[in-house]
């Protein structure tokens, strides 16, 4: 497709069509209007107009198949009346009474200690890393530094080095001071853009871009990390993946990581973890092991606060509804649209 | 009703429902300060053997981190055991904020999403108060996966039986996305490669150019373009197993034969009742005038409905159906534009010249098109697919009038044609998706070539070899000011200062009085270059406040970080950034010892200048 011919195939598509692929690509599309937009993606499909264009392609097949009842436009929902009836049969709420605020309440308070037990997903993992690459991804709070650690140690122990690297100098500094405790300062080294310290200690903490660095340094043979010894990568954090514009460096790190070395991803929930392991197992020399859960460790329960100090649940059932955004529980869904009546302008159209 | 709970009140309400610890996330900055200051006023002391606590933990930290002993907020900290923690604290009041909730001496903390990654900072509870976060100088909807990072801190494991995720509205809050968001499953990573100069230097110093379209097809990038392809392969095979029906006939290629004879037909009959009296460009037109055919005019857009010519009258004429069922004659000279879109319009020998139902439909159709609309591409050629003179020439060179397939093919064609396109629609995109990084990786040669880093066979050139140690944003411009010798005498001061501006690429406004002469005409020169290489490279912000600070910074010894502070708006957490990230920047430039030692010494010095006080305390 030409430019032209792309813009044209763009000015062709509804609104909401635009809106779905400036996702992700475009900050803010939801401000812009049509030309604006079309301008917007236009702009930021240069950098990869074959994937866009093929995105556009599948979303106008989509469109062609037949509107799903998901992706119409919000106007034709229908009004309030019919609106419970539909969303019955698709969306069925469930049948027992929404939980109360006491039984919400419930359970807060601290457990008594507990010795350390390893999570199943942990000694999978642990497992796995003696033998291939592996790929984490688990909720938020789970544990992942715990195998982190317990690879390093244990590839240190054979004597092989250890390189783990975290996105943001903060974290890599509150790392390099936890892994210094473990494992005694004289075999912890931290490299950043700013900061180098004890850069020949067999665990090495850094920034994801020094070891792209120092990837590109050793490709073209002239430094002395000792690269053949490395054992052991751990990329914390490797949802980064995604950032607009410092993904690039978790890929090319994984492109030229070293063979002989394991790669540890450790990441929060994604979509699509899969997709990352098959990727590794596509360009690696072993078959990459996904380890992945979703459930979290410590339950999760959503609350809505009234700016009145009423505290009612957020959903119908004490947990979060996996899947159904729309089981809300009838105070806090009664309490919210009172707030949005008050406090929206005149015209604003409701949600 | 207000629009947002009282801060006082939100963290009394929490208390009394023991959901503390609690962090609250709010939508900037400004908005963490304003919640703190509404304590000031309010009646809310913690019992003096927890005001204990705090300041022997504070105590603790600061024996590490000297600089944050006059902080200004202890004593509130202290007072209420809330704290707020965003960007634009230094490193070590963060630090110390983080240790004080580890301990479990702070019911609260106001914080911005900065926080939302890895950092250890959990809590019983989060407050979420917003749908929507600034990035890179706008806003966009919290992304599920975000959603869930902030809500996940709430329930520390060992410390929690449940965790709590609680959503009060503000003007700012969208609840569907905030409900949708905790339901629902995290997006899918989506790759965002891109090829910088760089990496090209990096790849062809490391690879032979041979080599380098198989090292891209490593990538996450080619592996998702990959998955797209294997999807668009598996829609081709599903078009040849419907195209089967439509393969060869009397002619191998029927399809095209068919088109060529039907265009070639159509053609003659139009053409030769009305080619004498019109220009060509206007005749030219005619054959696309008929029935159903949108076209624009100088206000507005109507539907053909049908083209006659009147006895005595010079030009054709349209009868057109315009917006709100107005039908109008008028000539073809009027139309000004012709779009590639025509609706079915069976012709009928009356007025309106079509059925009843057809007006109706193309009325509404006529009102729902999109805004703008493709141009059918008339004026380059008399034909939009142009054809062999010979063809449309001899009509009867054809032998499709008596061929026996002849039924068959007039049936198929559409079905048949527009199969085709598809496929070859599929088949291209399916080629670009393949070869897109290798068009990328090329285009990038060609400037770096233009610019002489690279040779015509692709090998580094001289300044190659130096230029792809610059490996930061902004390179191009960065090695381009070298190689003019803009540094060449410039002191440790200045080069921070330009490397400053260009590291900076925050719009948070600041302000800062004076610039240097010296400062001042080398950021003209640099942004006259910037300007200059913005074909090929995005040009930086350029701030010159910026710039002056560091020049400061690096230039005045004496200066204090409280002097640094008073000397602009920008908060302290900002200034410590760009500082941080300016020594980033020189310690690049500092690698290129072997080829510009002058200006790598210069980096040096700055360097050494740069870290002094705050900078030196890091953990
Ligand atoms: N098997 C276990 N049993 C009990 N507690 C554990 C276990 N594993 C880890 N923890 C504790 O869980 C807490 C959170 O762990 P950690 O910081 O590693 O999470 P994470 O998965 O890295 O989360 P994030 O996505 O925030 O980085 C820590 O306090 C840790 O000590
Ligand atoms: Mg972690």
């Amino acid at each position: 497709m030409t430019t032209d011919e792309l813009e044209q195939l763009l000015a062709q598509q509804p609104v909401a069509v635009l809106h779905r692929l400036a996702r992700g690509r475009v900050q803010r599309h939801f401000r812009a209007g049509k030309r604006r937009l079309i301008e917007l993606l236009l702009q930021h499909s240069a950098q990869n107009r074959a994937g866009f264009e093929s995105d556009l392609l599948t979303l106008i097949g989509e469109r062609q198949a037949g509107p799903t009842s998901g992706s119409r436009p919000r106007h034709e929902t229908p009004p309030i009346a019919h609106k419970k009836a539909a969303s019955r049969s698709s969306d069925s709420e469930p049948s027992e009474p929404p939980i109360s605020l006491t039984e919400w309440l419930q359970g807060i308070g601290v457990p008594a200690p507990q010795p350390f037990v390893q999570d199943p997903w942990q000694i999978e993992a642990l497992a796995a890393v003696n033998e291939t690459d592996v790929v984490i991804s688990v909720p938020t709070g789970s544990g992942k530094t715990y195998v982190a650690i317990e690879a390093a140690r244990r590839a240190m122990e054979d004597n092989r080095s250890v390189i783990y690297t975290s996105p943001l100098k903060a974290l890599s500094n509150t790392k390099y001071a936890e892994f210094s405790k473990i494992f005694g300062p004289d075999k912890v080294g931290i490299l950043t853009g700013d900061r180098q310290e004890n850069g020949q200690a067999p665990l090495l903490v850094m920034t994801t871009e020094i070891l792209r660095n120092l990837l590109y340094d050793a490709a073209s043979g002239e430094i002395d990390v000792r690269l053949d010894t490395l054992g052991l990568v751990i990329l914390d954090e490797s949802q980064y993946l995604a950032d607009p514009e410092r993904g690039v460096v978790w890929e090319e790190t994984i492109i030229f990581c070293p063979s002989q070395a394991r790669l540890l991803l450790l990441s929060a929930s994604i979509g699509n973890p899969q997709d990352i392991a098959d990727w590794l197992t596509s360009i690696r020399a072993t078959p990459c092991r996904l380890v992945r859960h979703s459930k979290r460790t410590v339950p999760l329960r959503a609350g809505y606060l009234h700016p009145n100090g009423k505290l009612t649940p957020l959903f119908r059932t004490l947990g979060i509804p996996q899947g159904h955004p729309g089981h809300l529980h009838p105070e806090a869904k009664h309490l919210f649209m009172e707030y949005e009546e008050e406090t929206l302008p005149s015209g604003r159209p409701r949600r | 009703m207000p629009p947002s709970i009282h801060p006082v009140d939100l963290i009394s309400a929490l208390r009394q429902k023991h959901l503390t610890p609690a962090i609250v996330f709010l939508t900037s900055r400004r908005a963490c300060d304003e919640a703190m200051e509404a304590f000031d006023h309010a009646n809310f002391v913690l019992p003096t053997t927890r005001q204990e606590a705090i300041a022997k933990a504070l105590e603790q930290v600061m024996a590490h981190h000297p600089s944050i002993a006059e902080h200004p907020m202890i004593p509130i900290v202290q007072r209420i055991g809330v704290a707020a923690h965003h960007a634009g604290h230094l490193p070590t009041w963060k630090i110390a904020i983080e240790e004080l909730m580890r301990q479990g001496h702070l019911d609260a903390v106001f914080a911005t999403t900065t926080l939302a990654a890895g950092v250890d900072f959990p809590a019983r509870t989060v407050v979420i108060t917003q749908s929507s976060i600034r990035k890179s100088r706008d806003f966009t909807d919290l992304t599920a996966g975000e959603v869930q990072q902030i809500a996940g801190r709430a329930g520390r494991r060992g410390k929690d039986h449940v965790g709590f995720a609680v959503i009060t509205p503000s003007p700012y809050i969208d609840l569907s996305v905030l409900t949708k968001g905790l339901t629902g499953q995290p997006e899918a990573i989506d790759s965002q490669f891109t090829i910088s100069y760089p990496m090209v230097l990096n790849l062809l110093k490391a690879h032979p150019h041979e080599h380098i379209q198989g090292i891209l097809a490593k990538s996450f990038a080619q592996f998702q373009l990959n998955q797209r392809a294997e999807v668009l392969e598996q829609k081709l095979d599903a078009l040849h197993i419907k195209m089967e029906p439509f393969g060869p006939r009397v002619c191998t290629d029927w399809i095209t034969q068919w088109h060529t004879f039907d265009h070639a037909r159509r053609h003659r009959h139009t053409r030769h009742p009305t080619y004498r009296a019109e220009p060509p460009e206007i005749s030219a037109r005619l054959p696309f005038l008929t029935p159903g055919r949108v076209v624009g005019f100088s206000r507005g857009r109507g539907v053909v409905l049908r083209q006659y010519r009147s006895k005595g009258q010079k030009n054709s004429m349209l009868t057109v159906l315009r917006p709100e069922s107005a039908v109008t004659e008028c000539p073809v000279t009027s139309v000004k534009e012709v779009y590639d879109r025509t609706y079915d319009c069976p012709e009928t020998s009356t007025y309106p010249w079509c059925s009843t139902d057809t007006f109706d439909r193309l009325s509404h159709q006529l009102e729902e098109l999109p805004l703008r609309l493709p141009l059918l591409p008339i004026l380059a050629s008399t034909d939009s697919e142009p054809l062999p003179d010979a063809i449309v020439q001899s009509l009867e060179d054809f032998s499709c009038p008596t061929c026996p397939s002849r039924s068959a093919c007039q049936k198929d064609f559409l079905t048949a044609s527009r199969l085709r396109q598809e496929q070859q629609r599929h088949t291209k995109s399916i080629q670009a998706l393949r070869t897109s990084l290798w068009h990328r990786f090329q285009e990038r040669v060609e400037v770096l070539q233009k610019f002489g880093y690279l040779t015509l066979t692709t090998q580094l050139t001289a300044e190659g070899e130096w230029a792809r140690l610059i490996r930061i944003d902004h390179s191009l411009l960065i090695t381009e000011l070298i190689r003019a010798e803009a540094f060449t005498g410039a002191d440790p001061s200045l080069l921070a200062g330009i490397l400053a501006s260009l590291a900076h690429d925050d719009d948070r406004p600041g302000a800062f009085p004076r610039i240097s002469p010296g400062l001042s005409s080398l950021l003209g020169q640099v942004r006259k270059l910037a300007e200059s290489l913005s074909p090929d490279e995005d040009p930086p912000l350029l701030r010159a406040d910026v710039a002056a600070l560091v020049e400061r910074w690096v230039a005045d010894q004496t200066l204090t970080w409280i002097g640094l502070c008073r000397l602009t708006t920008m908060a302290e957490g900002d200034i410590y950034r760009l500082l941080a990230r300016t020594l980033e920047y020189l310690s690049q430039v500092q690698t290129l010892k072997g080829t510009h030692p002058g200006l790598a010494e210069s980096a040096s010095q700055a360097i050494a200048a740069i870290r002094r006080g705050v900078l030196e305390e890091l953990p």
